[in-house]
């Protein structure tokens, strides 16, 4: 078994596992539950293998049936991609073992195998799309990915979620077709669908085509930023991922629109180079939305009373943070980003997996409603709490450290201003994330019955959060662990031409 | 006669563009949910034409290659990629299709505006 084939085995076993749920069994019964978590542990280990291949033996491209890669379909397994796949996995994985108990309640039994199928082929794709080199495959796994992900939402059969999955459907499209227009006029160009032969041929040739290169690449982060959500693009995402089942919510929120902003990375550093995406001026406008998007969604979710609304709106926000490390178009910017994806990953998902623990145990989901839910259900409140802090960026969390790097990164490629618009988002969020943290556990609640219970939710909820909490503070107090690797990536992605 | 004359050469390329700015359009601004999928079924047109008359040499021929005579071919690989650009814009058309007969099942109406009005009417009880 060669080292070198690891990463199409972890893609493989998702794949293979989606299809032999339907044939498998037509109850969902305890055998499909072992059968499921094996095949993502299984997925889990082979991405770790090929992580631990990476830093020990280097970066290596895998080229698809051996064809050459103008011709074949071609993987790029190096720092970058190895560890975004093992997080997207490590992740996924704590989301599933906590949606085995909480789609219970969500959808009917029968739905499970179709459920699960779905997640899957959304993890397939998430982890395609982050090893993948090749244009057009990108495209491919897009779009799964994005009938996949309103495929989850629409599964609950209310009227909202179909509501909401028809729009996020008919935005995806919109965006993933620019996405293509843009990959046409890239290949007007070189003639190449390789990212990196595109980068070759880019690098000789830009200067005689730049309005073309300019207006492909405004197709393509217009699309990707449609599909990540980016400020005044983001109109589907409140209704898509509130509405959603929570183990979805968490899967959307926390990965999926994480996924559209590596390809938004590749293309600008891997493909078109740094120096030509600054010549041509492209991360200066995204520095520009990325700002606006900080502010303006943060500024929504101080109104809202749902709280899953209220973290979806959060999001937006926080995928701002992302697009300005990336628009930086700096190595620490970058490597800010990245950490900020790895770090805002963990608290959503933390955040969206204990609101749905509220939403399973008490039916809650208004914020007013809250007051005293702390004594109640400690565990999850507490997991909620660390989560909260690290958005609000509290020092010994994750998500200070990743507004530090960013600071730093600001800083250093001399926009002071941009300062500002973190720091005044820090406080938007304190605004509307402190009061539910401090009425759950300082105010009396209104039917009290006991001083202080444990949780009363299944124990395969409640291991999966204390999990994420846990590595939210791992991440906070050590983000050596995590920083050491990821500066490893930065050079090698911005400089590859 | 000279902007005429490269309209006319680059016809593809500028209908493809038209047809990419209707459908957004009709996306964009129709409230009925058949018209927007058509919309959005318009504007996979425009991209699969355009696509694919970036692959087109003039006087090309076929792509199937004879031991015998040197024939200039077309490029086969977009219209290759477009197929399977029309195998997921079918495959999105029939998703969406669904979810419209579940929201008429839901709401009796296909329009998107009295949708929203149903709803917001429902969350001010």
């Amino acid at each position: 078994m060669s080292s070198i084939h690891f990463p199409i085995y972890s893609l493989i076993i998702l794949l293979a596992a989606a299809v032999a749920i339907p044939i498998m069994r037509k109850n969902f019964d305890g055998f499909m539950k072992t059968f499921i978590i094996a095949a993502l542990v299984g997925a889990w280990l082979f991405s770790l293998g090929s992580l631990i291949n990476v830093f020990n033996h280097g970066p290596h491209v895998y080229n698809f049936g051996s064809w050459t890669e103008t011709i074949g379909v071609q993987l790029m397994i190096d720092e970058f991609s190895a560890i975004m796949a093992f997080v997207i996995l490590t992740i996924a994985g704590l989301i599933v073992v906590y949606s085995i108990r909480d789609m219970e309640h969500e959808i009917p039994l029968q739905q499970f195998g179709s459920y699960y199928i779905l997640v899957y082929i959304l993890l397939f794709c998430m982890v395609g799309i982050t090893y993948t080199n090749d244009l057009f495959n990108m495209y491919v796994f897009m779009e799964i990915l994005s009938l996949t992900s309103c495929g989850i939402i629409s599964i609950k059969r209310k009227k909202e979620n179909f509501l909401a999955s028809f729009r996020y459907l008919m935005l995806n499209t919109i965006g993933s077709l620019s996405v293509l227009l843009g990959i046409a006029l890239l290949y007007m160009v070189t003639g190449h669908l390789n990212m990196g032969e595109v980068g070759k041929v880019i690098a000789e040739v830009w200067q005689s085509y730049p309005i073309n290169i300019l207006v492909s690449l405004g197709f393509m982060i217009t699309g990707l930023s449609i599909k990540a959500a980016l400020f005044p693009l983001h109109i589907w995402l409140p209704d898509a991922h509130s509405t959603a089942p929570t183990p979805s919510s968490a899967l959307l929120s926390g990965l999926v629109v994480k996924v559209y902003i590596f390809c938004a990375a590749k293309i600008l550093f891997r493909m078109i180079g740094q120096d030509i995406v600054i010549a041509l001026d492209v991360p200066t406008y995204i520095t520009y939305f990325a700002a606006l998007s900080m502010i303006m969604g943060s500024i929504f979710a101080i109104g809202q009373k749902d709280i899953k609304r209220l973290l979806a709106y959060s999001s937006v926000a926080q995928i701002g943070y992302i697009f300005l490390g990336l628009g930086l178009a700096t190595a620490q910017g970058f490597s800010a980003a990245l950490f900020h994806i790895i770090s805002h990953a963990l608290m959503k998902t933390g955040l969206f997996l204990s609101a749905g623990a509220i939403i399973y145990n008490k039916g809650k989901r208004d914020i007013r409603e809250l007051d005293g839910i702390g004594y109640e259900m400690p565990i999850t409140m507490g997991v909620f709490t660390i989560s909260v802090l690290g958005m609000i960026g509290i020092p010994g969390i994750n998500g200070f450290m990743s507004k530090i790097y960013l600071s730093f990164a600001v800083l250093a490629a001399d926009k002071p201003f941009f300062l500002f618009v973190i720091l005044a988002s820090s406080f938007l969020n304190a605004i509307y994330y402190l009061p539910i943290v401090i009425a759950a556990f300082l105010k009396e609640s209104k039917e009290r019955k006991n001083i202080m219970v444990l949780d009363a939710i299944p124990k395969s909820m409640i291991f999966p959060m204390v999990v994420i909490g846990v590595s939210c503070v791992i991440m906070g107090l050590f983000p050596q662990l995590v920083m050491n690797a990821i500066e490893q990536v930065a050079p090698t992605f911005l400089t590859l031409n | 006669m000279s902007i005429l004359k490269s309209i006319i050469e680059h016809i593809n390329y500028v209908a493809s563009a038209i047809l990419f700015v209707i459908g957004l359009y009709t996306v964009l601004t129709h409230s009925n949910l058949l018209k927007k999928v058509i919309g959005i079924n318009i504007i996979e047109t425009s991209i699969f034409l355009f696509f694919v008359s970036v692959g087109y040499v003039t006087g090309g021929r076929a792509p199937i290659v004879e031991a015998s005579g040197n024939h200039v071919y077309v490029n086969p690989l977009p219209s290759a990629l477009i197929l399977t650009g029309i195998v997921v814009a079918v495959s999105i058309t029939a998703y969406a299709l669904s979810l419209i007969i579940k929201l008429y099942e839901a709401y009796g109406t296909l329009d998107m505006d009295e949708i929203m009005e149903a709803r917001s009417g429902q969350t001010n009880e």
